[in-house]
């Protein structure tokens, strides 16, 4: 929502709590500034997040979502960033198949003392997702 | 040693824990490097989490009398001038602090642990003999209190555990590599610090991105001249896991690796030097000068060993891998404590399977403090150093 | 909503800096207009001491079963705040946090946005909280008893060390005697002491001690249960026994092996393996013949082993103290990143001993019992170096021992690719298998030297030790819990579970369903997603309480 006129995306942020969660307190620290507009959920592990979860997202209105884990091979719980990544791809196939941009939704990986690229993550999604415009599904409110 | 139920004191010299290694940077790619940076941070907050764990910070050890399961240490703690049991860490002091260009106040590291803000009397306009309260009376919470002062501390143990860890090599010593003089010219250490502030590393000449980088390997160690006749054992990995995350950022960047052997042994590691192999150019001789041709482009000479003749070659970032040395400090605590010093200046241990204990009964010995080793090596030896007074201690009933 | 919810909201504006942005009083008037709100606080330091004794009282003088605070980041006093409640009275797991510090204030410049924002993350946590169920601890008994596999220098290292801390453990060895790839050393170098001192010492502590009981030409056969209550049997001969345990320890070694195809040619009388050299070098006088050119060869068939490296510089030491001969070694890279080893490198060097390192791997002939070499110098590249000896002791590579497959399935852990056992991550938990109670040391799982080995040796004990010692383990009872009635024991669970932690169960003699097992479960909650029948709760991150943290995406209050 937005007073400007301008389009402010509303992005919804999957966070693990080993990796990203930190790591935006991390950029909370060193006060690196990034949009807004991202919304922050925690959850223990990236492997937490279901497609059902992502698509919900979009029914109540996200124009985005990134779902941010741990790097390849250094998850907490082994398999939880691998798993992640599969349903973030099954959920872009879905979203095709809806006529939304699979674009929308993306899984990356970051490290918990990586407060700058958290911020960058930030930003560069935000900036996507204007050039997308709101999502075809977003309830007028 | 808290989880299997034992009461702590956790002495740290400087304001906040987790030493070098907290300051260190994420090394990976598209895939983690298995640098092991990450787990300090967490390891700090699971400390200052565990309620069996006193953190005593700003405090040093100065006395110690009495024997296994009946020490007395006499710890002296310097003063910050701010009260560790009211400050929020809102910030609002280093907001409002009039000194330039550093601050007088300040948190020591973004994530430190505690999380108190410090006085740096150094940089302090009022210990400098300005007339200044702003800090102290900006304060929320009244934590400020300019009349602080060193606190002495007598505490009663069964075990002392030494990790005072280790100093970087100062690669000043080696004045033919120009650190100090050249500014593209950057230790390992400085890499970490830059990587972890910036997310990204740019030439200190002129900030642009460096395209050509030389590492140059075992600088301080493996050098039985200097007195470190060892093998610092981190250095190769991190200038591979460097090397491969600058190209990784720059993919048009070349690096160059100058060594004497590679140590690529260690779990994963070997996988890890095979994907990066055909990236990076790996140069069989260690160079022995570094000139500045211009502020913005560096000479590295060294022996080249194809053509078996001195060979010079420009680069515009020449990274100085510099080894694990022993604290200066080593020898005022061995001093204090009754223990000896080793091979390289390293604590000494009493037996050679056992890098833990030392010639006195009830002093242990827990990671590089002992011998260069890294990260998860120096948990695993904390862990052991753990076990051992354990051990020591339920066969005395304690 | 539930009638009996009654949620207290805790306000912090950090010593009055977020105040200045936000305006809290708002916000506090903007709650107590809800229902089930009783209680709204601001306060300027939540963190101090003063702040929460006032909050564990306004919690229990107001009966408020439900707390919000919002404030710093949780990873900072997410803790601090969960011992308040319990203080109070509160099961602590019904605690929802906003973080409008680090992730709002701090990085947000923009103040109205800023505001905004904040007033949403407090209204979603307080979503949140309304869907919070109690999670109580329970008490499980476990066996103290601790089964080691291998006994060689680490089982038996980790069975003296559990000794001294009081734990009783069954060493089991498959040979007719412990020491394991000791006995066959002929040096420990860099080290002074001799591999038969060190197995002395090591065998009369665990002889003399009374906690611990050898089982030499044992195997392991089966082992069911979990952390805490393992039951194994146990092979010895024609007997076969059951014994109980809490925990497991797996110190079973490594082979080698030459890698003869890889060569081109087998082993002859002048072509030796490094452990044939190191028999010949434990008894000298059957020598028939002292060779006078000794040529070592590593890094030919594994470039990144570091005992391979270790064991040839030991031996071409061993070489020169026994026969005096000449000894060159050629190798790619020394692997010296281990104490002593670059002194080691020194010690062969001042003895004379003459390295030569390549690139390629050099050819190797036999004529008349003599070894040829070719081979190009890395500090002479483009010339073909000829070199000849009587004797070539040719590396071996570091392979897993011949039962880790067997082992690997009585206990249901994991193999890396190169067979060795998987580490639960290699970083965080070398010596952790991905089940929890069962862990490895030494070489089956890594590449380590003598030093290493034995650290790790004391790490497992501890590991064991801090399981076990209490005689019972605190765990949380039922934070995932799988619905019986669901349950189709699709095997979906079981198969993702990182940590091996879920297990069938026979409800009657025509259903079994799956279990959660507490002692084991990490709280990763990919059961959860996973389950296509929906029948897995994770009560601290279910799915209601995610989807209600996504109401209010695109609308503000």
């Amino acid at each position: 929502m937005n007073t400007e006129g301008a389009f402010l995306p509303d992005i919804v942020a999957f966070c693990c709590a080993h990796s990203a969660y930190p790591a935006a307190d991390s950029a909370g620290y060193l006060r690196i500034p990034y949009p807004e507009n991202i919304r922050v959920i925690r959850v223990p592990c990236a492997g937490r997040v279901d497609v059902l979860h992502i698509l919900k997202a979009f029914e109540k209105g996200a124009d985005g979502i990134l779902v941010l884990g741990c790097h390849e091979e250094a998850c907490r719980h082994i398999s939880g960033n691998i798993r992640a990544k599969s349903r973030v791809q099954k959920a872009n196939t879905l979203l095709e198949e809806s006529g939304i941009d699979g674009e929308r939704v993306e899984m990356l990986t970051l490290a918990q003392n990586q407060g700058p690229k958290f911020a960058q993550i930030a930003s560069e999604m935000n900036e996507r997702i204007k050039g997308l415009g709101p999502s075809p599904v977003k309830p007028r409110v | 040693m808290a989880d299997n139920g034992f009461e702590v004191y956790l002495v740290e010299k400087e304001p906040t824990i987790g030493g070098y290694a907290a300051s260190f940077c994420c090394k990976a790619t598209e895939t983690c490097s298995k640098c092991s940076v990450c787990l300090v941070p967490e390891k700090m907050l699971e400390v200052a989490a565990n309620p069996q764990i006193s953190l005593l910070v700003n405090s040093e050890l100065v006395g110690i009398s009495g024997e296994v399961c009946d020490f007395s240490v006499e710890l002296v703690q310097k003063p910050t001038f701010v009260d560790p049991e009211r400050c929020i860490a809102c910030g609002i002091c280093t907001e409002s602090c009039p000194s330039e260009p550093s601050k007088g106040i300040y948190l020591p590291a973004p994530a430190a642990v505690p999380r108190t803000y410090i006085i740096d009397k150094n940089q302090c306009l009022r210990f400098k003999g300005a007339k200044c309260n702003i800090c102290r009376d900006m304060c929320p919470t009244g934590a400020v209190d300019f009349e602080q002062k060193p606190k002495k501390r007598r505490l009663k143990v069964s075990a002392v555990i030494v990790a005072t860890g280790f100093d970087a090599f100062d690669a000043r010593q080696k004045g033919l590599l120009g650190y100090g003089r050249y500014p593209n010219v950057l230790t390992g250490l400085d890499l970490e610090r830059r990587f972890n502030a910036e997310g990204s590393i740019s030439l200190p000449s002129n900030g642009k991105a460096p395209q050509n980088v030389a590492f140059i390997q075992c600088v301080g160690s493996r050098d039985e001249y200097i007195g470190n006749g060892y093998c610092s054992q981190v250095c190769c990995k991190y200038a591979m896991r460097f090397a491969r995350l600058l190209q990784y950022q720059n993919p048009e960047a070349r690096v160059t690796i100058f060594y004497i052997d590679l140590q690529t042994a260690g779990k994963g590691f070997g996988e890890f030097y095979e994907k990066c192999k055909g990236a990076i150019r790996f140069v069989h001789g260690v160079p022995v000068e570094v000139s500045e041709i211009s502020p913005d482009e560096l000479e590295v000479r060294y022996e080249d060993p194809v053509e078996g003749k001195v060979a010079k070659e420009t680069h515009d970032l020449v990274v100085l891998s510099v080894g694990i040395t022993p604290r200066k400090d080593s020898w005022d605590l061995a001093k204090v404590l009754g223990i000896n010093l080793g091979d390289y200046g390293f604590f000494d241990t009493q037996d050679p399977l056992d890098g833990t204990a030392t010639n006195v009964e009830g002093i242990f010995l827990a990671g590089t403090c002992q011998g260069a080793r890294d990260i998860p090596e120096s948990i695993a030896h904390g862990v052991q150093a753990a076990s051992r007074a354990i051990q020591t201690l339920t066969a005395r009933g304690d | 909503m539930d009638n009996s919810l009654r949620l207290g909201v805790f306000l912090c504006d950090c010593g009055n800096t977020m105040s200045k942005t936000i305006d809290f009083s708002a916000i506090k008037a903007k709650l107590e207009r809800l229902d089930d709100i009783e209680y709204v606080a601001i306060s300027h330091d939540l963190c101090l001491i003063k702040a929460q004794e006032a909050m564990q009282k306004d919690i229990r003088d107001r009966g408020i079963n439900r707390v919000v605070v919002a404030a710093c980041s949780p990873e900072l006093h997410e803790h601090t705040f969960m011992n308040v409640l319990q203080r109070a009275g509160v099961n602590p797991h019904l605690l929802s946090m906003a973080n409008i510090r680090e992730q709002c204030f701090w990085t947000h410049p923009h103040k109205e946005k800023a505001a905004e924002k904040a007033m949403v993350q407090i209204v979603l946590a307080i979503n949140r909280a309304r869907l919070l169920e109690p999670v109580e601890k329970a008490e499980i008994p476990v066996n103290q008893d601790v089964l080691i596999v291998g006994g060689g220098i680490v089982g038996t290292e980790a069975a003296i060390e559990l000794s001294h801390l009081n734990l009783k453990t069954t060493l089991i060895e498959k040979e007719a005697a412990l020491g394991g790839k000791l006995n066959l050393f002929a040096s420990l170098y860099p080290l002074q002491i001799t591999p038969e001192e060190v197995l002395a010492s090591k065998l009369k502590q665990v002889t003399e001690s009374p906690n611990i009981d050898v089982l030499t030409s044992a195997e392991l056969i089966d082992v069911r249960g979990q952390a805490g209550n393992f039951v194994a049997r146990i092979k010895r001969g024609d007997e076969e026994f059951v014994r109980n345990f809490g925990a497991v320890i797996l110190a079973t070694g490594y082979d080698a092996q030459f890698a003869s195809q890889l060569y081109g040619f087998e082993t002859s009388t002048s072509i030796v393996t490094l452990s044939q050299l190191e028999e010949m070098l434990k008894s000298p006088a059957e020598i028939k013949k002292i060779p006078r050119n000794v040529g070592f060869i590593t890094d030919v068939s594994d470039e990144h082993s570091r005992i391979s490296t270790l064991s040839a510089l030991r031996n071409a030491l061993g070489v020169k103290e026994k026969f005096g001969s000449e000894v060159c070694i050629l190798c790619k890279n020394l692997k010296v990143d281990g104490a002593g080893l670059e002194k080691l490198y020194h010690d062969c060097r001042n003895r004379g001993v003459i390295f030569l390192k390549f690139d390629k791997p050099p050819k190797i002939s036999e004529e008349d019992g003599e070894i040829h070499i070719q081979v190009e110098d890395v500090l002479m590249p483009g010339e073909q170096m000829a070199l000849s000896c009587d004797l070539l002791v040719v590396e071996e590579m570091v392979i897993p021992p011949s039962d880790s497959e067997t082992l690997r399935s009585i206990l249901d852990i994991g193999l890396d690719p190169q067979g060795f056992y998987q580490d639960n991550n290699i970083h965080l938990y070398p010596t952790f298998s991905n089940r929890e109670g069962i862990f490895f040391a030494g070489n089956c799982h890594a590449d380590l030297d003598l030093i290493r080995a034995l650290t790790e040796a004391s790490n497992v004990a501890l590991s064991a030790y801090r399981l076990l010692a209490q005689g019972r383990v605190t765990i949380e009872a039922e934070n995932v819990m799988i619905d019986p009635s669901k349950c189709r024991f699709c095997l979906t669970c079981i198969r993702a579970c990182p940590h091996n932690a879920i297990r069938e169960v026979q409800v009657d003699h025509e259903k079994r369903v799956a279990q959660i097992v507490d002692l084991a479960c990490q709280g990763c909650g990919i059961c959860t997603a996973v389950c296509p029948a929906k029948a897995i709760r994770f009560k601290d991150w279910s799915d209601d309480q995610i989807l209600a943290e996504l109401e209010l995406v695109g609308a503000y209050l």
